[in-house]
């Protein structure tokens, strides 16, 4: 295992809010600034900041000073490290059950 | 794999009994898998170690469900997940010459679910989602 997979904690639990993942749709099409998310909710734009914030921690956006707006936009790295994790557990378990095949049938 | 879990199916050459104490219990576990202190009972936490390193723990969680010999359910981790829990569902059916065993992971499919919840290509595979996902993420 790789040392960048260490930080998976915060983006499991980035994509695991309804609104968070609404918000990573809504920047797949566009980058948005704070106020252009917030205005798709009804949500304050505390709120709006504070989703922002985690899937920020999470690695899944990207947040780019432009004049006094923060614009944020998808992280392409935060996902790579999503689809390490799925290779990584898809090689643990083929190898696990090989173990357990030998195991079991050497009785 | 499909897009709501990762599944693996075995055929192993044992009865389904067998198969199930594999899955189950201290001893047979450490076979294969990783070193625990005691069997599997439904409701209770585990702990599971490593075989090489005295003392360090590797993943853990609570067995959820035990219908032996067919059924077992347990929230499953590993250390660098830092806690947060998947789930493992285990499912054995006694077959011509042994039982097939068929384990589901979800969880971390359900995290990944939420990113492939944004694209509309459903019936494609994992890697073809995340390609998507590179593409859209790289404008």
């Amino acid at each position: 295992m790789t040392a960048q997979m260490t930080d998976a904690t915060a983006t499991f639990k980035a994509l695991g809010d309804p609104t968070r993942q609404q918000i990573l749709s809504l920047l797949c099409e566009r980058e948005m600034t704070i106020a252009e998310v917030a205005d798709q909710f009804e949500m304050s734009r505390t709120g709006v900041k504070k989703h922002l914030s985690l899937l920020e921690k999470g690695r899944l956006i990207k947040v780019r000073e432009q004049g006094r707006e923060k614009v944020n936009a998808l992280n392409k790295e935060g996902f790579s490290q999503m689809e390490n994790w799925l290779k990584f557990f898809d090689r643990f378990w083929d190898n696990k059950l090989a173990a357990l095949k030998a195991a079991a049938e050497k009785e | 794999m499909s897009v709501t879990a990762m599944e693996k199916t075995i055929f192993l050459a044992v009865p389904i009994e067998a198969a199930w104490g594999f899955l189950t219990e201290a001893k047979k576990l450490e076979q294969w898998f990783f070193k625990t202190d005691a069997d599997f009972v439904e409701g209770a936490a585990y702990t599971l170690y490593s075989r090489e390193e005295e003392g360090a723990k590797r993943c853990w969680g609570e067995v959820l469900e035990m219908s032996a010999p067919n059924r077992l359910r347990q929230s499953f981790t590993i250390a660098p997940l830092g806690g947060v829990m998947t789930e493992l569902l285990w499912e054995l059916n006694a077959v011509d010459g042994g039982t097939r065993v068929k384990l589901t992971h979800t969880g971390i499919e359900a995290a990944g679910d939420a990113a492939f919840g944004l694209m509309s290509a459903l019936d494609d595979g994992w890697d073809k989602h995340f390609a998507h996902m590179r593409e859209a993420a790289n404008g």
